[in-house]
């Protein structure tokens, strides 16, 4: 059993979600009786299988379990992917895994080329540590759903204002509720942000004298995105009672994902005294996808 | 026409009247009530015994499905034609020129189409297959439905599930009502029940159109006319609250959802109206299905943020962008019902190598048991578990042989009835008729 876990790679999974995205592409070309089945048993086994890895890692890597960036783009990962699969059982007929395993894709593919070093933590920081990689993870996630959400949104508003009707079995959910998931993850995304950022703040206290500079990459960055999230919410709050409200609501959340796209592939460049130094511990080209 | 064995005949006929060669005017005279229906069937009872019948009515069609067997066959399509003819009080000459007629495997097609909805004036429309169901537990009811119709009216259910589950067919709306409201005002709202909707005027479609919403879910609802005593009418019919055209403007600013159908010769709403209204609205969506001609509502409405407003044109545009999806289904339909329907007649081809088949085991059961008892007289000594063991041995041996002349026979039933070979194990192995 031992051996089976261990030798699960990101390959395993992200080809499992790879063949459900597929299934969910192919809703644009041909009608089947089967491909939900498949679609859900693809995803379903791919889930199970990034679960495996997870919990191998939490239990055989030296540290602070789960606290790498590589293990943290990849929770991110697991979290979307959990609510694709639920989304997919709760609402067959539409496509969001066409949306949302590109997402999970990508947050794998970033995985891979990440740094697998575990941050190194005091014991007294390690509570705020994980608080701060909590609420991280939490907006990073929020502002995915939102951009799913928005891009929905997006493709629907088309749909009605080109007086179309529905692609057989490519049906959106309407505008009503892709409008109240836009708003909701923008308000999580901004609020658990700040939240983010203020644990960082207090993180780098507890840390001294080894904190990081506030002119610090990662910590510029994001700043950035943090301020970014919050006025974007801001300006869906204000704007929620005028007529193209919710237009603007779904563009600020694609963008969102942009700004915070940029911001981590900025990371995966940079050097930063934030936790290692990423460019000194990418993993070799033939680990990246162990 | 006849599927035929050595020892077996099975026929099958059906007489039809439908939309596509029989005038409305004859077609109401022809069509059955359920009791009429019930009455009939059980005087086929009487008049042809032994064979079965399903009588099919519904608006565009009177079908009568017949099956025979063996030395009682199904009557000639003409003794059916004069026998529906007699039973509506009809002059059987009037029907003879425009009633099908057809026979066998073109039965077994054409009733899985119509199930599947393929044959009806609205391609894929659902409600038939409840039909088709109905009429033949109404034929089992009365006595004139057994193992061939029931058989036949089963495949024909299945094949209907499958054109409907593994095509689109039958998914796209059609009519203007169910487009406006499934297709685009439900891509705009989650839910209708706390969602305000605004009936104007009183045209042909408000009602249609009413009845999907409030099947939505639809509660709060206002009617307005320029005839107050025709909308606070209105409103009653439809349970609907009357309201004031008057106040048309507020009402707007307070509606989500509004259905136009006045006879207006201008646009009652302006843009210039709805702009002063707009600002009350506080951004909330407001979707027009606008179904009058001319139309209601200034098309630049239509422009502002958050206005979904609709056409008849743009509805029926949409309608006939389905209709042609629907078109496009046809050939997988069709592939569905060619698949089921050669999946019967094999089943039925089959059935009838059943007695060939019964006799070729029971004169092999029998050679078998006199051996079994012959060596089992040599032997007395072999304890019970013995003798069981050995005439397993011996079932198994016999199986094992019957099984290639079994897959020949079920193979061969696939392009019919499978007459050489039955007549072959018929002298090979001397079995009695």
């Amino acid at each position: 059993m031992t051996e089976f876990v261990s030798g699960i790679s990101i390959v395993c999974f992200a080809a499992s979600y790879a063949v459900a995205l597929g299934c969910e592409a192919s809703r644009l070309v041909f009608r089947s009786g089967v491909r939900g089945i498949v679609m859900v048993g693809f995803a379903a086994a791919g889930l199970f299988a990034h679960t495996l890895f997870l919990g191998w890692r939490a239990v055989s890597e030296s540290g602070v379990p789960l606290s790498s960036p590589f293990d943290w783009y990849l929770l991110a990962a697991w979290l979307l992917a959990a609510g694709y699969l639920w989304l997919a059982l709760a609402n067959p007929r539409t496509p969001v895994g066409l949306f949302l395993l590109p997402v999970v894709l990508a947050l794998v593919g970033a995985a891979a080329v990440a740094s697998r070093e575990p941050f190194l933590q005091s014991p007294a920081a390690l509570v705020w540590a994980r608080i701060h990689g909590s609420f991280n993870l939490a907006f990073s996630v929020s502002v995915a759903l939102g951009a799913v959400a928005g891009m929905m949104w997006l493709i629907q508003a088309g749909r009605l204002a080109r007086k179309q009707p529905p692609l057989a079995g490519f049906r959106m959910p309407s505008l009503e509720r892709l409008t109240a998931i836009t708003h909701r993850a923008l308000g999580i995304a901004a609020w658990t942000a700040v939240a983010g950022f203020v644990s960082g703040v207090v993180l780098n206290a507890v840390k001294l004298p080894e904190s990081v500079p506030w002119t610090d990459p990662v910590v510029l960055r994001m700043g950035l995105v943090v301020v970014w999230l919050v006025v974007a919410d801001g300006v869906a709050l204000a704007m929620r009672r005028r007529p193209a409200g919710d237009r603007l609501a779904a563009w600020l959340s694609v963008v969102s994902l942009v700004v915070l796209a940029g911001s981590l592939a900025w990371g995966l460049l940079g050097v930063s005294q934030h936790g290692i130094p990423s460019a000194t511990n990418k993993p070799p080209a033939a680990e990246a996808f162990r | 026409m006849t599927s035929t064995t050595a020892g077996t005949t099975t026929t099958l006929t059906l007489v039809s009247a439908t939309h596509r060669t029989v005038p409305l005017e004859l077609r109401e005279r022809l069509a059955f009530s359920a009791e009429q229906a019930a009455t009939a069937l059980a005087a086929f009872r009487e008049r042809f015994p032994g064979r079965e019948a399903v009588l099919l009515s519904t608006c565009n069609r009177v079908e009568f499905y017949v099956a025979g067997e063996n030395d009682v066959p199904a009557p000639p399509a003409g003794d059916l034609v004069a026998f529906l003819a007699e039973c509506r009080e009809l002059n059987a000459a009037l029907l003879d020129g425009v009633v099908s007629r057809q026979a066998d495997e073109a039965v077994v097609r054409h009733l899985f189409s119509v199930a599947a909805g393929l044959e009806s004036m609205v391609l894929g429309e659902p409600q038939i297959l409840g039909q088709v169901k109905g009429a033949w537990l109404l034929a089992r009811d009365s006595g004139t439905s057994g193992p061939l119709t029931g058989g036949m009216f089963q495949a024909a259910l299945r094949t209907a599930k499958r054109v409907a589950s593994e095509t689109s067919l039958g998914r796209e709306r059609t009519s203007i009502p169910s487009v406006a409201v499934a297709d685009f005002a439900a891509g705009v709202f989650e839910r209708f029940d706390d969602k305000r909707i605004l009936l104007v005027g009183a045209g042909k479609m408000a009602a249609e159109t009413l009845r999907y919403l409030r099947e939505a879910g639809a509660r709060d609802v206002t009617v307005v006319n320029r005839t107050a005593s025709r909308a606070v009418e209105l409103a009653a019919r439809l349970g609907a609250r009357p309201g004031s055209f008057a106040e048309l403007a507020a009402e707007l600013a307070a509606a989500d959802l509004v259905v136009s159908t006045t006879g207006a010769s201008e646009p009652i709403v302006s843009l210039v109206l709805y702009e002063r209204v707009e600002r009350e609205r506080q951004g909330r969506p407001l979707v027009v299905l606008d179904l009058a001609v001319p139309r209601d509502f200034d098309s630049r409405i239509g422009e502002r943020p958050g206005v979904w407003l609709y056409s008849v044109d743009d509805l029926a545009a949409a309608c006939d962008a389905n209709r042609q999806s629907r078109t496009r289904e046809m050939p997988a339909a069709l592939a569905i019902v060619e698949e089921e329907t050669l999946r019967f007649m094999t089943d039925m081809h089959h059935r009838t190598t059943a007695p060939v088949i019964e006799q070729l085991k029971a004169g092999w059961s029998e050679t078998g048991e006199a051996e079994l008892e012959r060596l089992f007289r040599r032997l007395p000594d072999l304890g019970d578990a013995e003798r069981a063991e050995i005439r397993q041995a011996f079932d198994r041996y016999a199986a094992k042989l019957l099984h290639p002349p079994l897959v020949s026979l079920r193979s061969e039933s696939q392009s019919g009835p499978p007459h050489g070979l039955l007549d072959a194990l018929k002298r090979l192995f001397q079995l009695g008729e």
